[in-house]
């Protein structure tokens, strides 16, 4: 138990580390970068390129990726007031129907939590859940199911 | 520490065995060898072969009986009408010998039925049936009930109907047919999305799920009319309804106070009250055969497991004490046994456990193996399950036997329903 902890930490660490590499490397020429550009960019958020969040099986609990992502959105949702969304729960095809029904909602939930934690109104965010209704993916196998367990953002 | 280890230990090694496959439940029951034979005058030679192909049909998916093969009949049919000699039977080894004449009516049929043992050498029953204005087919399951109850004790299931979900690509429709597969037919078409079909109990409505411009909701389906009524339209879920044994409630899951929970519709007052009030999911309730008790699934440990709860009041109890994901609970109509789909390492089965959780009996595995139904008589139960990306509904005795598909493979069926009487 332990030792799985400190692997996942080290894990943890090295992807962080990888994170900054990629960083890095997307700055090829910082210096001449004038204020006024920066401070535009923080005016108007860009619209995240991933709509989606993914989950562990029988799992609603947002991991450091899904974060990341909804704190981009979230950011795009405060800089744009009008717009309102609906998060779509989506659930691998393993595991009885009607209960990832339950679990699609839960994950759609969590995300919505989120993003009001973030400060996005909740009046401008509706959830549903398809369960496992509607795959991206049609198929079996891991590769697969990783990618129907997941949150779909949906501009309204 | 080390005691700990060395129990960690075995549990894996147990697992491993174990998780290569259910060990399904076979009762070492052998079925009974039925001889039928029906009479008719020679010009109703057609409506002769019906009702027998029907009511052995019938009597034979039970895998309660056997039918011996009537080339090994020592006596014709119009002979042991007259007189048994029952030494013929059990000559050929039949436990059960049933004989019918069938005669037509001025308007339908008439079918006297004789029930013999010719092992005891005596008649267990006799009866004759009518149908007036209803199909010959009809009449023959009727015959089959008669000769299901006069041998096991149990009332017969074969005048019972199934209802199932045909998934056409975005499109679902709903199928009614008999519970042997005849008279198919569609009653509602091109729903977005359908699941979670439920038979009030005098089989005139259904309660079902589906989702209209994106939102799920609960409505009930006039089976006479094809009018549908929304009864639940909140935000979030709406999902999984089931009637309760008197037909005055349906208990459902709705998530609008923030989380999965039941709740309990009346259709009387045409008021939602809430049932469980816990963090956790809650869904999927079924109704004990007395209306005191729901039981349903519930992630309240940590993973899904089948707990019931009093109608009038107290804690939610587990029942489940096995694997780490049981869902799908559906109470016995007998009242003795939950069926539930239970999960090994990433195997499912279909199972079923005492109320209590003990004693529980692997059914079938399949994959995707979901939507348990049980028959009226507690006898069968339906499920679905996948073969090569197409669902089917199959069919299995609960005593435990054979799990047999009863639609075909050039359509995806799942959701089966199995009416209440």
């Amino acid at each position: 138990m332990k030792s799985e902890r400190s692997m996942k930490l080290a894990i943890a660490v090295i992807t962080i580390g990888m994170l900054f590499v990629g960083c890095a490397k997307k700055e090829p020429a910082p210096e001449p970068a004038p204020a006024p550009t920066t401070a535009a960019v923080s005016e108007a958020p860009q619209k995240p390129s991933s709509n989606s969040v993914y989950f562990a099986f029988d799992s609603s609990e947002l991991d450091a990726a899904a974060s990341a992502t909804l704190d981009a959105h979230a950011d795009w949702l405060n800089a744009n007031p009008d717009v309102s969304i609906t998060i779509e729960g989506n659930c691998d095809e393993r595991g009885s129907r009607e209960y990832n029904l339950a679990l699609g909602q839960q994950r759609a939930d969590s995300v919505r939590d989120y993003l009001v934690s973030r400060g996005v109104s909740s009046t401008r965010i509706d959830t549903v859940s398809f369960g496992e209704e509607r795959p991206a993916c049609t198929g079996s196998g891991e590769a697969c199911w990783a990618q129907n367990r997941r949150a779909d953002i949906v501009t309204r | 520490m080390r005691l700990s280890l060395v129990l960690l230990l075995s549990y894996c090694l147990s697992w491993t065995a174990q998780a290569a496959e259910f060990d399904i439940y076979q009762s070492d029951y052998r079925p009974l060898q039925l001889a039928w034979m029906v009479h008719t005058d020679i010009k109703y030679d057609v409506e002769n072969h019906l009702l027998h192909d029907v009511v052995e049909n019938d009597l034979t998916s039970s895998q309660s009986f056997a039918a011996l093969d009537p080339l090994s009949y020592l006596a014709p049919v119009d002979e042991a009408l007259q007189q048994v000699d029952y030494s013929d039977w059990r000559i050929i080894g039949a436990d059960v010998l049933v004989l019918c004449r069938l005669t037509p009516l001025k308007e339908g049929w008439q079918a006297e039925v004789q029930v013999h043992d010719p092992f005891r050498s005596k008649q267990l029953s006799s009866i004759v049936l009518k149908a007036p204005d209803t199909s010959l087919r009809t009449l023959a399951h009727r015959v089959a009930n008669h000769i299901y109850r006069t041998v096991t004790g149990t009332p017969g299931h074969f005048t019972s109907h199934i209802l199932f979900i045909q998934k056409r690509g975005a499109f679902s429709d709903l199928i009614h047919m008999d519970q042997d597969g005849a008279n198919r037919q569609v009653i509602g078409k091109n729903f977005t999305l359908l699941l979670s079909p439920d038979w009030s109990p005098d089989e005139h409505v259904v309660a079902l799920n589906t989702y209209v411009g994106n939102h799920p909701r609960l409505e009930f389906f006039d089976l006479a009319t094809g009018t549908r009524t929304t009864f639940g339209n909140f935000k979030g879920l709406n999902s999984t309804p089931e009637f309760s044994p008197d037909g005055r409630y349906v208990a459902a899951t709705l998530s609008y106070t923030g989380n999965a929970e039941i709740h309990i519709y009346d259709l009387k007052t045409k008021r939602w009250r809430q049932f469980t009030h816990h963090p956790g999911i809650d869904t999927t309730p079924t109704w004990s055969p007395d209306g005191k008790w729901i039981a349903f699934a519930s992630n309240r440990s940590g993973s899904p497991q089948i707990y019931r709860q009093a109608l009038d009041g107290g804690a939610a109890i587990r029942v489940t004490t096995v694997a780490n994901y049981n869902t799908s609970p559906v109470w016995s109509p007998k009242g003795d046994r939950i069926a539930l789909i239970t999960r090994k390492k990433w195997e499912y089965a279909l199972a079923t456990v005492q109320v209590d959780g003990s004693n529980v009996r692997y059914l079938a595995t399949g994959k995707r193996i979901e939507s348990p139904s049980w028959s009226p008589n507690a006898q069968m139960l339906l499920y679905s399950a996948e073969n090569n990306g197409i669902r089917q509904i199959f069919r299995v005795p609960s005593w435990g036997g054979r799990a047999e598909a009863i639609t075909s493979v050039g359509m995806d069926a799942s959701d089966p329903a199995w009416s209440r009487k």
